[in-house]
Formats: C-alpha cells, sequence, structure tokens
C-alpha cells in the first residue's frame, strides 16, 4: 500500500490534484503491473480501515492532515481498496460469466464515487482535489458499460411497476446508473458556493463532457439539454468558458457543436465546432477527425462548400467517408451521388451524418442545372460594345434532359419542375417557372447565387 | 355496452360509511363461506385454540381486509398482541438474529419519520409472536427480513390500492346489480377482494422466497448503508464548518438524494420471479401498479386470449375507444408483470397499435411501437416489415431526427426492399428533398394503414409544397395542377384548402378554368407553412 500513499502525499503536498488523482486509478502504470494486485494483497478486510488510517490520520510526515478531511480520505481508499478487489477479481472472472463480476466492480466503484461525494460535501476536501472526481467518473462510466455488455446474467431481478417492459432500460441499466452519479457529481460541483479560486466549479466542464460521453452513448441525448440549462442558470457565478483548461473547452465545444448538429442548426453548430477544431491540440488526430465528421457536413450546408484534399489528407477515414460524395456534387453527377450515399449508409447513419450529407443532393442538382445554364451560352448580342448577358430564358425541357442524364432515370415535366420550383425556393437558383410557355426565366443578375454565374 | 354502463354508475358510498355493520373483529366469519379451498388451511390452524384473550388475529398478511379507510400516518397501534412469553408457553430463547434484528429496527438509520415508534413496535412484536407461534423462529432469514418499518409501510400501500379496487369494483358490482346481473347482497366484492389478499399472502413474501428477494440489496441496503455513514458524520461537521454552509449542504443532499428518494421508495418491491396469475375474469379495467401485483387480479395467458377475441369482437360492434383502449392496457400489464413475451404478446401490441393508429391516439400508438420493436428483435413474429414502416412515418411526424437516424440503422438490406418499408422511406427522402411531386404520388398509394400516419402530416407538407409553388411559379398555374401535385381527390378539396388559408382572393376564373394565382401567394402561404412547422406536438397524446 506504501507507493499509493507515497504519491497520495507527494500530491497533496505539491497541491497537485492530478498527482493525487493518480492514484486512484484502476489501471497499473505500465511500469509496475502488479500494482494493484501488491496494494490489495498488503491488507485485509479485517484490517484495512486500521491500516489506512495509520497511513493517513497517525502518520504527520511531512505533515498531518487535518482530522476530519484525513478521515474521509480513509473512506475513499477503503473504497477503493474494495473496488480494487472486485476489479482483480473480475479481470479473471471465467469468460461465460463476466456480467456478475463486473456489476460487482460497478457498485464497489461507486460506492468510492460516494466517499469522495462525502468527502466533498462533509469532510472539506479541498476543491484542487477535483481531478479525483474526474478520475472516479470516468472509470465508473467505462465500468458501466462493462457490466452492461458483460457476458451471462447478472441478479436478474426486475423492477419497477411499468405497464410494458423497458427493453432499453435492461440493456444499460449500469450506465443510466452511472448517468445519475455522475449527475450528484456534477451537481456538487456546480452548488459550491466556496469563492472562485477555491470552488468545485472548476470541475464542471470535465464532469460535463462525461455526462454528455454517457448521454450520446444512451442515446438520450436531449437529457444535454438539462445540463445546459442548469450552467445557464449558475452562468453569473461561474467562470468564463475561456478560463477552463483547453483540453475541457475542446469536449465541451464539440459536444455542443453535434448537439446543434442534430438539431439541425447548422449556424451554431458550425460556430461550435470551428471553435472547437481552431483550440484542438494539433496532434489530437483522433479528436480532430471527429470534429470534421460534423464540421464537413455542416459547412457543406451552410456554405456550400466542399472540403479541399489537403483538408483531409492527414484522415484516410475521412476520406473514404467523404471523397466520393464531393466528387459527385462537384460533377453533378445525381446518379452517382446516390450510389455513393448508399454505399455509405452504415457508416453514414452510425455517426449520424446521414440525414445532412443527404441534402447534399441539393448541392449535386444545383451545380448540374448550372451546367445547363452555362451551356446555353449567351445572348445574341443586339450591342456588340455591351457586355455579353447569358441567355436566361430556358425550357424546362433541357433542364429535365439533364436531370434525366444525371439521375439515370427519365423524370416526367411535373417532377423537373417540381426540383426546380423546390432550387428556387431554397435560393439556390434565382428566377421563376412560367408553366405555360414550358420555360425558366432565370434572374440576369446571379442565377446561381454564390457560383460566379 | 360499455357506454351504457357508464351512464349508469352508481355513486358509491363516501369511505367509512360502507357496509361495515359489525366493525373490526367480525369482518372474519363472513367472508369464509366464500373462501376457496386454499386459504381455509391456514385459517383453522389458528381458530383451534380456545382464545384466551381478546380475539385479534395475528396479522399474517399484508392486506387489512379489517381496515376499509385507508390507513391514516397516525395509525392506531393495534391492540396489544399476546406477550410473547404467555403463560402455558415455554420461555423462548431467541436466536441472536432474531435479537439483532430487532436491534436493527431501532436503529436511528432505519427509522423512517412517517413510521411512529409504537406502530413499529407493534409490528415487531407480531412478527415475532407469529414467527413463534408457527415455530419458524429459527428458519426465517433474519437477517434478511425487512424491517418493521418497511413492513408498515408495504402494508399502507397494499391496503391503500386494495380499497381503490373496492370502490371500482364495487360501483362495478353495483352496475351489474343495476341490470340484474348480480344479487347485490352476494357481496362479489368482497370475494375477489379477499381471495386476493389471502391466495397470494397466505405465507409472508419473505418466507415464500427466501432466496435473496430483491429486498436489500436492491432498495433498502444501499440508502440504508448510505444513511448510516452520513448521520456520525453529520455531526462531526458541525464543528468544523459554518453553520450556514452546514445547511446548505444538507439542503444540497436533499437534492442530488433524488435519487437515493427512488430507492425510499414506500412501495414494496416485487418478488423476484414473474408473477403468476389466477385471474378469471376477462375484462379488467386499467389501473396503473403502484406496488408488486396481486396473482389473482392478473389474468393467465389462457383467459387473455380470450379476453383479446371478446375485445375485437366488442370493437367491431361498439367501436368504443375509451373503453378498448383501456381494456388493452390492462392486457399489456398483465401480460409485463408476467414476463409473457410470445407470439400472443406480439399479437395484443399490434391491434392496440392498430387501433390507436386508426383513432389518432399517437401516444399509445408509440408506447405499442416502443414495445413491438423490441418484440420484433426476439423474432417473436408478427408483422415486422408493417410495423417498422409505421415507425418511419410515424418518427417523419415527429419530425425526430435523432429515432429517424436509428430507425435507419435498425434496418437490413433485405428489409430496405420490402414494399411498405421502401414506401416510408421513399416518402422520407421526397420530403428531405423537396420532392413534393413523389410524395404526393407516395401519399396516395400508402400500403397498409399508413395513410392514418401519412395524414397526421401530410397538411403540414402541402403548405410546404405550396410555398415553393408559389414562389416558383409565376404568374400563376391552373387549380387542376395544385390539385394533381399536391394529392388532393379533386379540384373542390384543393380550392377548399386554399380557402382555409384565406386565399379565396388567389382564385380566379380564366377561360372556363380555375386559375390559382401563385405570383400573389406566396407571403399567406410561407407564413402557415412556417406556422405548422413550428409546433410538432411530439408525443400526441391525446
Amino acid at each position: 500500500m506504501d507507493p499509493i500513499f507515497d504519491d497520495f502525499r507527494k500530491g497533496y503536498a505539491e497541491w497537485d490534484g492530478y498527482k493525487v488523482s493518480q492514484t486512484l486509478t484502476p489501471i497499473p502504470p505500465a511500469s509496475n503491473p502488479q500494482k494493484l494486485y501488491n496494494f490489495f494483497r498488503s491488507t485485509n478486510f479485517a484490517t484495512v480501515q486500521k491500516d489506512f488510517k495509520y497511513q493517513l490520520v497517525y502518520n504527520t510526515t511531512p505533515f498531518k492532515l487535518p482530522a476530519d478531511e484525513a478521515n474521509g480520505w480513509v473512506e475513499v481508499y477503503h473504497a477503493y481498496w474494495k473496488a480494487v478487489g472486485e476489479i482483480l477479481n473480475a479481470e479473471n472472472a471465467p469468460r461465460s460469466s463476466t456480467k456478475g463480476a463486473w456489476i460487482k466492480v460497478y457498485d464497489s466503484w461507486k460506492e468510492l464515487i460516494n466517499a469522495l461525494i462525502r468527502g466533498y460535501s462533509n469532510h472539506g476536501f479541498e476543491a484542487w482535489t477535483v481531478p479525483c472526481l474526474y478520475v472516479a467518473g470516468k472509470f465508473l462510466r467505462i465500468f458501466a458499460i462493462k457490466a452492461d455488455e458483460g457476458t451471462g446474467t447478472g441478479n436478474g431481478a426486475i423492477t419497477s411497476f411499468q405497464d410494458d417492459f423497458n427493453p432499453e432500460a435492461e440493456k444499460n441499466e449500469k450506465l443510466e446508473d452511472a448517468a445519475r452519479q455522475l449527475n450528484r457529481i456534477f451537481q456538487i460541483c456546480l452548488a459550491d458556493r466556496e469563492p472562485l479560486d477555491e470552488s468545485r466549479k472548476w470541475g464542471i466542464y470535465n464532469i460535463i463532457n462525461l455526462l454528455f460521453k454517457t448521454y450520446f452513448k444512451l442515446n438520450s441525448i436531449s437529457l444535454s439539454k438539462n445540463i445546459l440549462k442548469a450552467i445557464q442558470a449558475y452562468r453569473g457565478d461561474m467562470p468564463t468558458l475561456e478560463s477552463f483548461p483547453k483540453a475541457h473547452q475542446v469536449t465541451f465545444k464539440y459536444y455542443i457543436g453535434v448537439i446543434y448538429f442534430l438539431e439541425e442548426n447548422y449556424v451554431e453548430s458550425e460556430k461550435n465546432l470551428t471553435e472547437a477544431w481552431q483550440l484542438c491540440h494539433k496532434d489530437a488526430v483522433r479528436n480532430k477527425e471527429l470534429i470534421l465528421t460534423y464540421l464537413i457536413p455542416c459547412h457543406l450546408l451552410t456554405t456550400h462548400t466542399l472540403p479541399t484534399l489537403a483538408l483531409l489528407s492527414p484522415y484516410p477515414r475521412l476520406q473514404k467517408l467523404f471523397l466520393p460524395l464531393s466528387r459527385c456534387i462537384k460533377k453533378g453527377d445525381l446518379a452517382g451521388f446516390d450510389a455513393a450515399l448508399v454505399a455509405g449508409e452504415d457508416e453514414f447513419v452510425k455517426r449520424r451524418i446521414y440525414l445532412t450529407l443527404e441534402r447534399g443532393r441539393d448541392i449535386a442538382l444545383r451545380n448540374l442545372l448550372r451546367k445547363v445554364f452555362v451551356a446555353g451560352g449567351f445572348e445574341e448580342a443586339k450591342d456588340p460594345a455591351a457586355p455579353a448577358v447569358r441567355r436566361t430564358r430556358i425550357p424546362v425541357a433541357e433542364f429535365g434532359a439533364a436531370i434525366s442524364i444525371g439521375s439515370k432515370e427519365t423524370m416526367d415535366n411535373d417532377e423537373v419542375e417540381c426540383l426546380l420550383a423546390n432550387m428556387i425556393y431554397r435560393n439556390l437558383m434565382k428566377g421563376y417557372i412560367a408553366r405555360e410557355r414550358g420555360i425558366v426565366v432565370l434572374s440576369k443578375g446571379g442565377a446561381f447565387p454564390g457560383t460566379g454565374v | 355496452m360499455y357506454s351504457t354502463m357508464n351512464t349508469s354508475w352508481v355513486v358509491p358510498p363516501p369511505p367509512g360509511t360502507q357496509g361495515q355493520p359489525y366493525g373490526y373483529q367480525s369482518e372474519l366469519p363472513t367472508p369464509i363461506a366464500f373462501h376457496p379451498p386454499t386459504t381455509l388451511r391456514m385459517a383453522p390452524k389458528r381458530r383451534t385454540d380456545p382464545p384466551a384473550y381478546h380475539p385479534v388475529q395475528v396479522r399474517q398478511t399484508f392486506s387489512q381486509p379489517a381496515l376499509h379507510y385507508p390507513p391514516t400516518v397516525q395509525q392506531p397501534p393495534p391492540p396489544p398482541a399476546p406477550p410473547v412469553e404467555a403463560p402455558g408457553k415455554q420461555k423462548i430463547d431467541w436466536p441472536a438474529s432474531v435479537r439483532n434484528y430487532v436491534a436493527r429496527s431501532f436503529e436511528p438509520a432505519n427509522m423512517h419519520p412517517d413510521v411512529s415508534k409504537v406502530a413499529m413496535e407493534a409490528k415487531l412484536k407480531e412478527t415475532i409472536s407469529a414467527a413463534s407461534a408457527s415455530k419458524t423462529l429459527f428458519t426465517i432469514d433474519w437477517d434478511n427480513l425487512p424491517l418493521p418499518k418497511d413492513m408498515i409501510l408495504q402494508e399502507r400501500v397494499q391496503a391503500l390500492r386494495l380499497e381503490q379496487e373496492k370502490w371500482q369494483q364495487q360501483s362495478v358490482d353495483m352496475q351489474m346489480a343495476g341490470n340484474g346481473f348480480v344479487d347485490i347482497t352476494a357481496s362479489k366484492k368482497r370475494k375477489s377482494q379477499e381471495i386476493g389478499g389471502d391466495n397470494e399472502d397466505a405465507l409472508p413474501p419473505w418466507r415464500t422466497t427466501n432466496t435473496r428477494n430483491g429486498f436489500e440489496d436492491r432498495v433498502t441496503f444501499p440508502a440504508e448503508r448510505f444513511d448510516k455513514r452520513q448521520q456520525p458524520f453529520q455531526d462531526d461537521n458541525l464543528k468544523g464548518t459554518s453553520k450556514f454552509q452546514k445547511s446548505l449542504e444538507k439542503r444540497q443532499r436533499r437534492f442530488d438524494g433524488g435519487y437515493k428518494s427512488s430507492y425510499k421508495s414506500p412501495s414494496p418491491e416485487p418478488m423476484s420471479g414473474p408473477v403468476v396469475g389466477t385471474c378469471q375474469t376477462l375484462e379488467k379495467q386499467y389501473f396503473r401498479l403502484t406496488s408488486a401485483p396481486i396473482p389473482s387480479q392478473v389474468r393467465p395467458e389462457s383467459i387473455l386470449r380470450q379476453t383479446l377475441d371478446l375485445l375485437k369482437k366488442k370493437w367491431k360492434k361498439e367501436g368504443n375507444y375509451s373503453y378498448i383502449c383501456d381494456q388493452f392496457k390492462s392486457m399489456r400489464q398483465d401480460l409485463t408483470v408476467q414476463r409473457i413475451k410470445n407470439t400472443f404478446t406480439v399479437t395484443v401490441y399490434e391491434m392496440h397499435a392498430r387501433i390507436a393508429l386508426e383513432k389518432g391516439d399517437l401516444g399509445e400508438y408509440n408506447q405499442c411501437q416502443t414495445q413491438l420493436r423490441a418484440l420484433y428483435a426476439q423474432n417473436l413474429g408478427g408483422n415486422p416489415v408493417e410495423f417498422k414502416a409505421y415507425r418511419i412515418l410515424y418518427f417523419i411526424h415527429t419530425s425526430n431526427r435523432t429515432s429517424l437516424n436509428d430507425v435507419l440503422a435498425d434496418l437490413t438490406t433485405a428489409e430496405k426492399k420490402e414494399k411498405a418499408i421502401k414506401h416510408a422511406l421513399d416518402v422520407r427522402s421526397a420530403i428531405a428533398l423537396g420532392n413534393y411531386h413523389r410524395l404526393f404520388r407516395l401519399y396516395l398509394d400508402t400500403p397498409n394503414m399508413g395513410a392514418y400516419l401519412m395524414d397526421m402530416f401530410v397538411v403540414r407538407e402541402r403548405l410546404a409544397a405550396m410555398s415553393s409553388l408559389c414562389k416558383a411559379f409565376k404568374p400563376d398555374v391552373p387549380l387542376r395542377f395544385v390539385t394533381e401535385e399536391l394529392g388532393f381527390e379533386s379540384d373542390n378539396d384543393a380550392a377548399q384548402f386554399i380557402y382555409d388559408y384565406n386565399g379565396q382572393a388567389l382564385l380566379e376564373e380564366k377561360e372556363g378554368n380555375l386559375r390559382f394565382l401563385t405570383g400573389k401567394a406566396a407571403q399567406l402561404f410561407e407564413v402557415a407553412r412556417n406556422e405548422a412547422f413550428r409546433k410538432v406536438d411530439i408525443k400526441g397524446q391525446i
């Protein structure tokens, strides 16, 4: 047990929350893979509390912890010790019945969370130690997922007086519970009324990010709104987001961006994702890839622009995702676009970008129609000195022919008109349809806004 | 038939005034005549000893047949139970487990504000004397036995519920009596109630389920442990922090105890196994469960099958939706509490979903579809294609993109080619791409009952199409064109639609044809469109 308490004292002496939090990780360092095992074996159920008390309460070198706080930490490490026992146990559990073991891990880890929460609310743990909450919360989520995914049956108690059974809840029982526990941590951070420099509020965004991550996994993204409402209500007493560690900011902005994205609020989404993109550490390739996964479709809809090859070059996965579609959009190849969308459907759906990318078809169509317009050439000039004017009266049939070729299916006139009407309605094309005469009258000044013609 | 019953409802007498002429103890003899043999077994055993004391029944069950009013918080302590060391009995050497149990009961952490100490003592006495009387002192798992406070809370809930049911049953009886079906003096209500009480609880639940009954590990324990630890620390804490901070934190804890409060729910936990129903009546009114279901009030599958047939007939004949919906809900409840998941379950949910669809009750429909999704995932038969298609249309209606995405993720390639699903997917993509031409073609050719769902959003989509039309076509189009493009059944309908949005002035007759002045209508329909898309009633609850 000594190495862990040595680290604890060292971290405590330096007021280094991250160092202290490292003593609570359930993963042994690569340099000492036996660390957890040794720690667990260094004491036993009968004497553990006494031993830890000795380490934390009576051992006064190099400093003495206040008794109350020390007792709180004894509880924390006691819970940690028990959890470590369960973890070692679960890692050796037979493959056929991992669930029960991981459920025990989860429950014991939850006790650790409880001990920590009590530490902050009753034993006067200081705010600089909040990284302990990060570590505890992070692994609570991981253990919950393991417990839910485990094979075999758990205790199988059924429960609740619902009229209908709830398959989702059964599947994610522990993770849902984890979300509740994280929410408790969120609350003790949010409601701390100490002055800002020693407030647990500094832990808030890390915990929020964990919560978001959990909600996304649970497919109950709407719950994120409650969190946002809560911090909105406290915004007066809260440090600004910019003063938090960059890592917290980037993750937070990323999630906010994705939440807006899913609500089809592409403008806000783009704003947040762009900020996340700019703040993101240059070597965090995986994170940058995630940000771009949503930022690119966003950009396609808001500005009708496609990603450049240079942007995509470091991310082979994104190239695979976006390049085929981009090419078709550029060419106005409707059939190709449809095929690419079908080909990538599973992947797009998984990342929840399918419905957004689908709307890229409008841009492909716009590009196709623009080609028709450009191919139509210029009006015969009455005055050779005046700048040439493009032909702006185009028969619907010409567009129809282009669409039929582009989409490789024949389309009747009414449907072609419908698509054109839609282009006009969405401001991708300027002009009107004179149905009786079967022509489209396009605007002389910029028939296809933003494309130079 | 149900509707006529409704009108002939007799107002039941207020609680406390109803048939209790003999008061507390005389309750027992009357119902015995109606007891099924099984319930008789316990009773005589107790009655064989000539009562050496005021004959108060040792309460062996959680139901309280004697109490016909919902017990209030200040429950009068039951008349003193006989001292356990009653004369004639040898002195009992209490096992340590019993002592521990008693000690545990009075730990401050285990006290409940709603349960008075007196009531607890009484309950404790009752439990222990019952155990010693039945010679189970050494066999009961005292460590896992619910504490007296829990038993009392549980009893209260149960009593409350019985009371409600009795009321209901009574009113039914009265109607029946009114219709000349039942002799009201035979008091059917009584019977069903007694059966309800005794059948299940002939043995106290902790004895029937000697395995860990989910009580401690699921509910009571975590909360207790939490409390136990908290209590002493709270006191320590008073010294350290200021009183203000202290009370704040206390308050805070109350809030994050939001989770805890679910632990503390006074309702008893269900037993770990599913209930097996014994109820033989076909119809049953729906009640939300607040405590563990009582087998005698749950219909087994064989009865439910008959119920379904009956409901089908009734629905065809009477079409009374509120009755049908209520009956289906109680069927679903019975299926759920018995954990019946098979083809029959699927049929029930599909039936209810279809009826709800037909009546536009999207709330119920949505509940059914959620269940169906899970049931189909287990390959229990039914019509997954049909209902998956509805599910897509439903999410189009609620504009729920996240769920729509999930639906797409769930579909297999083969399913995407099924006619109904393909239709729904095409509808989705037509809307996404603003292709109203295709959308309304699809609308006119909707398989199964999908049109009921499409009707929900067709007005909204027509307004969107109108906005496009009006912005793109100048100066006018024939009304016929609107009729065809927007899938109206006739020019009249199309005109009516335009009228509905105050577009009278936009229709003009030219050369014998009605023409719609698109050029002037853009503003009007753009406003209507935005209005229609602003509010999507997500739940669609009726």
